[in-house]
């Protein structure tokens, strides 16, 4: 394997509306400076990787029109996941692997605020058995918190002070969204969202765009100071009906954690993707995760959520963190699906 | 660096207006598991997944692989799911060729596919929002300007894009799969089909089918070891530009110029008339059969409906074209890429039955979307190259 | 004028910050209120504007959903038999090895136990009830596997893990997955379901998702423009003219402002044209063949597309015609389809028609490439 790090990372501030910016307005700044911070020149980037929906724009080939913001012209070698960016990094790692290119440029972007995102979300699920009934987000992940409640594995105190320890965390952080001191005696106080769910368990809806510039060894050394290296890179999928599986475990998170070798040396921090509260609990706990590592620094997704784009911005927190001198080895993870259907772990290291 | 890739199984579903007899579960299983029988092989031994298709709105279901996961095996493994327009079914194949040639994985699953039937091709893409211009016209409407720009431009006969359409559906009566099959097919019938987007007839139309295309790609070893003969997959290349910016060509675009360009580089070819055995191609409308011939540097600019006319395309021609019947007959947008990619790669395998080219040794697939913006093709052969 | 969707500008939140990259490619200023249309007045940016995507999709169904859903139309309830266990809602393959099941469906329920459950206690018009429900995973009896689905109860406190359901059929039932629900098992009534006739072989999913966007500054300013009678683009790099502009030059990557604006002919060129036959689909309005024209305004690069053409006819069309734009009386005219769109080029209804101006024609090998 040849070894790739992560040369730049930029994004939007995460917002609940861009309001008067479309998709490739939002895209352009953020490419621009990824591309600028990377120290590789544009046209030299051998390879781009986009990751959006189309549910998201309410438009079929929504994607296409993100070439605009790229600069695809002269034509460019291109590709597009219908999934998170995290993804489409992995695509761009895959054929940096390949030995096809040195680098590539990766981003993501959506508007959530266009839509009834919750809503919008039932049609990832069993269009037979699940999607009819309106299974939105939020009751699919309640069920989730529910099934770890009653069987004693979590309580809803601990799902509030990881709410609280995000949005506290989030003041550091000048791009996050929803941010703030609250009490977790005040917000248990509070009446249910979607029982066991309160609102404080919940994401917020966010736009935003992220991008990444990754490269190999040699072009990643020479074009930047401290590139952040990917030690290991893996996704697994778990069962979809949730009658399949046991909510109160991510078996994909675990296995993909230990393929990626999130076991195989001391870790920093980990910035996981956990859109509600109790996730960050079941994903601790697949990864192994100890005390001493710091958990979201950013705030994570429950500072904000930008659907399709919260997963990369893990990858992109946590190679900042490293360039920031706070750790040197840190554990990024995305997902996709209801009841964090599915996986991603990346492990970075600094030099 | 890259490890050798191969095709070492190909499935696909029949074709058809409306497979009623088949959930999504199943038209993606059908492909999936005849791909798996071809390559003796199981759900157990598949390592990873890459399932591709055109857009979500067509299912009405968002990110469908995830409901897909089990019914294609993918429990506990890694899947992607790849989305690049009309092109998807080629860049698909690609991305999980990419996944062996890197050396992360031996067996890949790769699938495509469209139920068209649960809405409408035409309402998916003629989406009405306030502001907008609707499509009124669907994608023909969109490109027979295109196409007449180009008869203004070579000179080609009237008649260029029955001849495709002719030789495109006698094609298609010999492959079991295809969708639109008109035994009777003859210049005629197609010359006094409707003219439904001047100068584009009914009958040089693609159809909308529900359909799926799978492959296992498996390393070096696989192939060797596979009692089937392999496809070696020599290049593989994607290009894409904007859609519309004042000053793009659309009949000509750079994108396919440049992209099979640099294939043929990859793969060691100089003169792809010659070097190239046959070619299935992404031909939604009959006129781009000459269309991509100049675009795929197979004929000069200009002359690529000369190939059409002189039969250069046909089965007994010295590069027969779409030999499955093409897109023409069959087309399941998000398959349909991966369709001529698995036609190209059943060519050189020696596995096309009564569409098979004699002696084909290294063929080439093609797709393209979008607004003639995204490319994606890829050059397999009987052997590795070297 | 704009057709409103809201009789009131939505209100938006405080503060929308914007990008942190250079200052060449911030977004243009935006006007910071929603101003109003009035006679004949584009509204600026800030204008919410809304839109509906719905479409009954039709679901075939194969060898196993389809007999589950035949069953919950006639009041039955089918699970599948997969080695020793029986999955409910059934699969046509096992979900941990991927093999392909025998349709070997037994009844399952009707009656079952609540494995997990939540209070929805805010309905939205997607879910099965409109008053406050559970949506449960109930294992019925005779199943290993559990179905997520819905529970009507007088309130959250009646449901709890293990209590037991029992399936009630709605009245109407269309062979779905919403013709069934369940009831605390004291709360059930007996029903008596006569079957319907013949095998569900399609379930009809009606999709509803609405989605509110903003009218962008350069396409207010383009919309404005068609108003007044004129076509406006934008100045881009390489000296050429796009019509409409985007409000950025996607080739040389910068940010537009109202300074790039350029006031185009309303005279042109026909580059390509094609006559459409109208095929029959949801939506479709149109019954008669007609043209559609790929015309090049004077000084633009970059043709308006699928321009109506009825006036003129068929045999005496020809690409490098010379038309004039002949604009509708200024009360008329309407820019309903002028957006941020990023693809296609409209010039909404303001145009009554284009004119032939009785100039020469453009040779053939005159005419640019771009189209």
């Amino acid at each position: 394997m040849r070894d790739v790090a992560v040369v730049s990372y930029a994004q939007t501030p995460f917002v609940r509306s861009e309001r008067a910016r479309n998709e490739v307005e939002m895209l352009m700044p953020v490419i621009d400076e990824v591309v600028e911070k990377s120290g590789i020149e544009r046209r030299k980037i051998g390879f781009t990787c986009s990751g959006s929906t189309d549910y998201l724009a309410g438009q079929s080939f929504s994607f296409v029109m993100a070439v605009d913001a790229v600069g695809a012209w002269p034509p460019i070698c291109e590709s597009h996941v219908e999934m998170d960016g995290a993804w489409a990094l992995y695509e761009a790692w895959v054929k940096i692997q390949c030995g096809e290119v040195d680098s590539a440029l990766v981003f993501s972007f959506g508007r959530s605020s266009m839509g009834e995102t919750a809503e919008t979300m039932t049609l990832q699920t069993d269009p037979y058995t699940l999607a009819p009934l309106g299974p939105d987000a939020i009751s699919m992940a309640a069920l989730q918190a529910r099934a770890g409640l009653d069987r004693g594995l979590w309580s809803e105190r601990e799902m509030a002070e990881v709410a609280v320890r995000s949005r506290r965390d989030a003041l550091r952080n000048p791009e996050a969204q929803l941010k703030g001191e609250f009490d977790v005696d005040e917000i248990l106080a509070e009446p249910y969202l979607v029982s066991p769910l309160r609102k404080h368990d919940c994401p917020p809806v966010s736009d935003g765009a992220a991008a990444a510039v990754i490269a190999a060894a040699d072009v990643a050394r020479q074009a930047c100071e401290k590139p952040v290296w990917i030690r290991g890179i893996e996704h697994r999928l778990d069962s979809h009906q949730p009658g399949s599986r046991d909510l109160t475990l991510s078996p994909s998170t675990k296995a993909a954690g230990e393929a990626a070798g999130a076991s195989s040396g001391r870790l920093d921090i980990a910035e996981l993707h956990a859109p509600f509260s109790h996730q960050e609990i079941i994903l601790k706990q697949a990864l192994g995760l100890s005390d001493s590592v710091k958990i979201n620094p950013s705030g994570g997704a429950l500072a904000a959520n930008p659907i399709l784009t919260a997963g990369l911005a893990r990858i992109g927190e946590a190679s900042r963190q490293i360039v920031a001198g706070n750790g040197r080895r840190a554990l990024a993870h995305a997902t996709s699906g209801p009841c964090l259907q599915q996986n991603l772990v990346c492990i970075l290291e600094g030099d | 660096m890259a490890e050798h890739a191969a095709v070492i199984g190909i499935g696909q579903t029949k074709y058809d207006a409306k497979r009623i007899d088949v959930s999504q579960f199943g038209l993606i299983r059908e492909a999936a598991t005849r791909a798996l029988e071809d390559a003796e092989l199981g759900w157990k031994d598949i390592d990873a997944v890459v399932i591709g298709k055109a857009p979500d709105m067509f299912e009405g279901t968002m990110m469908p692989e995830l409901f897909l996961a089990e019914a294609l095996g993918c429990v506990g493994k890694p899947m992607l799911r790849v989305h690049t327009a009309g092109s998807v079914g080629g860049s698909t194949a690609i991305v999980a060729a990419s996944l062996v040639q890197a050396g992360i994985h031996q067996r890949v699953l790769t699938v495509s596919y469209e139920k068209q039937s649960e809405s409408n091709a035409m309402w998916a893409l003629s989406i009405k929002m306030p502001f907008a211009p609707t499509m009124v016209a669907g994608a023909g409407g969109f490109f027979a300007p295109l196409i007449r720009g180009y008869i203004q431009r070579s000179g080609a006969p009237d008649d260029t894009g029955i001849r495709v359409a002719l030789k495109d559906r006698l094609n298609a009566l010999k492959n079991p799969y295809a969708h639109l099959k008109l035994p009777d097919v003859d210049f005629d019938m197609i010359a006094n089909s409707p003219m439904l987007w001047d100068p584009i007839r009914y009958l040089e139309t693609c159809p909308s089918s529900d359909g799926a295309c799978a492959m296992v790609i498996g390393d070096e070893k696989q192939a060797r070891r596979a009692a089937k003969p392999a496809a070696w997959i020599h290049a593989t290349n994607m290009k894409t530009e904007p859609t519309m910016f004042a000053g793009r060509d659309q009949v000509m675009p750079r994108a396919g110029l440049e992209c099979s360009a640099e294939l043929y580089k990859k793969a060691g070819i100089s003169d792809p008339r010659s070097e190239i055995d046959c070619a299935e191609i992404y031909v939604p409308f009959s006129w781009f059969e000459a269309m991509w011939m100049e675009n795929l540097h197979f004929a000069p600019l200009n002359e690529g409906w000369k190939m059409t006319y002189e039969g250069a395309t046909a089965l007994g021609g010295d590069l027969p074209v779409n030999m499955s019947g093409g897109v023409l007959s069959s087309n399941a947008i998000g398959a349909s890429g991966m369709i001529r990619f698995a036609e190209a790669a059943m060519q050189v395998r020696g596995q096309a039955g009564e569409h098979q080219v004699d002696g084909a040794r290294r063929s080439l697939g093609h797709a393209y979307g979008g607004g003639s913006q995204y490319f994606s093709m890829w050059i397999v052969g009987d052997q590795p190259l070297a | 004028m704009l057709a409103a969707k809201h009789a009131y500008p939505r209100r938006w939140p405080e503060s929308t910050k914007r990008g942190t990259g250079p200052d060449k490619i911030l977004p243009p200023p935006v006007a910071d209120s929603s101003l109003l249309s009035q006679q004949g007045v584009v509204i600026m940016a800030e204008f919410p504007i809304s839109f509906t995507l719905e479409y009954p999709y039709t679901r075939t169904l194969g060898p196993v959903i389809g007999p589950f859903l035949t069953a919950l139309r006639d009041g039955r309830i089918l699970g599948i038999r997969c080695g020793d266990r029986v999955l409910c809602p059934p699969m046509e393959f096992d979900p941990d090895t991927g093999e392909t099941l025998r349709p070997d469906l037994v009844e399952v329920g009707p009656s079952g136990t609540v494995e997990n459950w939540t209070w929805v206690a805010e309905p939205s018009r997607k879910h099965p009830f409109q008053e406050p429900f559970a949506f449960a995973q109930v294992k019925l009896d005779g199943a290993d596997t559990t179905m997520t689905h819905a529970v009507k109860a007088v309130g959250q406190a009646a449901m709890s893990t293990g209590m037991r359901v029992r399936a009630q059929f709605r009245e109407e039932r269309t062979g779905s997955i919403g013709d069934v629900y369940f009831v605390p098992e004291d709360d059930a009534r007996d029903q008596s379901i006569a079957p319907g006739e013949g095998e569900v072989e399609i379930s009809t999913h009606l999709i509803s998702l609405t989605y509110d966007d903003t009218l962008y500054p350069h396409a207010a300013r383009y919309a404005q423009g068609l108003l007044d009678g004129k076509f406006i683009g934008q100045r881009i790099s390489g000296d050429k003219i796009a019509i409409p502009g985007k409000g950025y030059d996607a080739l040389a990557r910068v940010m537009l402002t109202e300074a790039d604006d350029v006031e185009l002919a309303t005279t042109g060129t026909v580059l390509s044209y094609t006559v459409l036959t109208p095929v029959k689909y949801r939506g479709q309005t149109e019954t008669e063949p007609y043209l559609s024209a790929t015309i090049i305004l004077d000084g633009a690069g970059q043709s308006l597309t699928q321009q109506d053409i009825r006036n003129i006819p068929l045999d005496e069309f020809r690409v490098g015609m010379r038309l004039r734009a002949i604009f509708k009386p200024a009360a008329e005219r309407r820019v309903d389809d002028v957006d941020n769109d990023w693809m296609y080029p409209s010039i909404g209804d303001v145009v009554e028609r284009w004119e032939p101006t009785g100039e020469p024609d453009v040779a053939l090998d005159e005419l640019p490439e771009s189209m």
